[in-house]
């Protein structure tokens, strides 16, 4: 006889809930409770930010102004706007049964999410970059942890996306930036409108026949209330609000840069310095977009611009350092907004 | 990078010139007076995936072997650094902190990842593989294992 997959459906639950709720369940599966798929639909909108990303990566005055809480996770990824036309689900099981290649575990526990997707109607494809995609398009936000001794996965059902709130959270270098982010989340993140009840039973019976278990209705274990409460402690705590202890550049005069991850392979690259300002849309590597500003371009800015669109980003710095001493700072200043692997 | 006291295993570098803890890919370089440098070898780098976080527990932090000393992560899958010994945190790398590639281009030498006092050495080392010999035979074995499963590229 197979074991059992417990199948928890939370419903529409409080930011912080929504959260701790499936927290829980990692301890509870790291003390022996059975492998568990939850379901969790955040009753009002928020933010979440990956493990290790520092709250600087969020718009803290908008979220104030606009009431949206701040949470964080102890799963990667970065900071995201969730609200109540996304639901969540969670796929929890013991590390021990996770293979130890954490790509190979990924792919293992996101291939049932695709097959439920696509039981649904969705031509929902893994990629290489484990992403959940139609087409060039991600519909599926997802990240991984260990809980204890227990591994998690989590992603999404956007039956709607509201894009402009979604980039609206981030923090950014420029309105340049914030234009760009909106204009490839609009591009590259798309919503999968199925009907949720359908979507939660096909991914029980994706998850039950690919991890050959027998999917069982279930309810959280004392011990996983009595963590819930802890944890909804913690999550409020400002230490854990303010996230790990990070080392801080020791050179204060360098751009402060602002990355923003659209999707595997899309990004928005801003910074600016002493009056000079780069932001940048990339795409595969390549600038899609990209505005300059510097007191002394003269006029120079669009041909500039010209110059290094379509270039790959290791190649744009050396292309605007042909502009002169102008050019030179905005290849300073676009070095240092963007990822080292890409130049 | 290459080291004076390394040799490459089936495409993997291998550092000789210190102690490892084989379920975890974590090595431990004995630097005098109780006190080691802990890492993470090149086989156990491979498989976290492109690295893009390290956090460490705090300078003075206790650190129990087997238990977490800080998390990592890699394809937005966050998971714990597990401390091969038991000891006191002396110093964390910085550097390795702020670009946890480091860890990946050099994972023997600047990409280390703390420093700890253990108050039993050389007890504290016990149950680490010691011995080149071993510990080439052991690297060998777990490169051809993780190739078996198609877990790492052949």
């Amino acid at each position: 006889m197979a074991e059992t997959l417990r199948v928890i459906d939370f419903g529409p639950s409080t930011p912080l809930r929504s959260q701790t709720l499936w927290h829980a369940i990692g301890y509870g599966v790291s003390a022996g409770a059975p492998v568990t798929l939850s379901f969790a639909r955040p009753a009002a909108p928020y933010v979440c930010l990956g493990y290790h990303r520092p709250t600087d990566e969020v718009d803290l005055g908008y979220c104030r102004a606009n009431e949206l809480p701040v949470l964080r996770r102890m799963v990667g990824g970065g900071p995201v706007y969730l609200d109540a036309d996304q639901l969540f689900f969670q796929i929890c099981l013991p590390a021990a049964a996770v293979p130890p290649v954490r790509q190979q575990a990924l792919r293992t526990l996101l291939e049932p999410a695709v097959a439920a997707f696509r039981a649904v109607g969705i031509r929902a494809e893994l990629g290489e970059d484990l992403e959940i995609s139609v087409d060039d398009r991600k519909i599926c936000g997802h990240g991984a942890g260990q809980i204890d001794e227990a591994v998690v996965v989590c992603g999404n059902l956007i039956e709607r996306f509201d894009h402009d709130r979604a980039s609206r959270v981030l923090s950014v270098a420029s309105p340049a930036q914030r234009e760009q982010t909106l204009a490839l989340m609009r591009r590259f993140v798309a919503a999968t409108p199925v009907d949720p009840v359908a979507f939660k039973e096909a991914m029980v019976r994706a998850f039950g026949a690919g991890l050959g278990l027998d999917a069982v209705p279930g309810e959280l274990t004392g011990a996983e209330s009595a963590a819930l409460v802890r944890l909804d402690q913690e999550f409020t705590s400002d230490n854990w609000l303010s996230g790990p202890r990070r080392p801080v550049p020791g050179d204060s005069t360098r751009p402060r840069a602002c990355q923003v991850k659209v999707r595997a392979g899309v990004w928005t690259l801003g910074a600016s310095h002493d009056g000079t300002e780069v932001a940048a849309g990339v795409v595969r590597g390549t600038v899609a977009e990209v505005r300059l500003s510097d007191r002394e371009l003269n006029g120079l800015a669009r041909q500039a611009e010209r110059a290094v669109t379509g270039l790959p980003v290791r190649a744009v710095p050396r292309v605007l350092a042909t502009f002169g001493d102008a050019g030179r700072r905005l290849a300073a200043v676009f070095a240092a907004a963007s990822p080292e692997r890409l130049l | 990078m290459s080291q004076p006291d390394s040799v490459m295993v089936a495409g993997f570098l291998l550092a000789l010139d210190r102690c490892y803890q084989a379920e975890t890919h974590m090595w431990v370089l004995p630097k005098g007076r109780g006190q080691v440098r802990i890492g993470m070898d090149a086989l156990g780098i491979e498989t976290s995936g492109a690295l893009a976080h390290l956090s460490f527990v705090a300078i003075g932090a206790q650190l129990t072997a087997g238990r977490p000393f800080g998390q990592l992560e890699a394809a937005k899958f966050v998971g714990p650094l597990v401390s091969p010994v038991s000891g006191v945190v002396l110093a964390t790398n910085a550097e390795v902190g702020m670009d946890a590639g480091l860890a990946e281009r050099d994972p023997y030498g600047a990409g280390w990842l703390i420093e700890a006092s253990l108050p039993e050495a050389p007890a504290g080392l016990a149950g680490l593989l010691t011995d080149p010999a071993e510990i080439t035979s052991w690297f060998a074995a777990r490169i051809a294992r993780y190739r078996l499963k198609g877990l790492i590229a052949s």
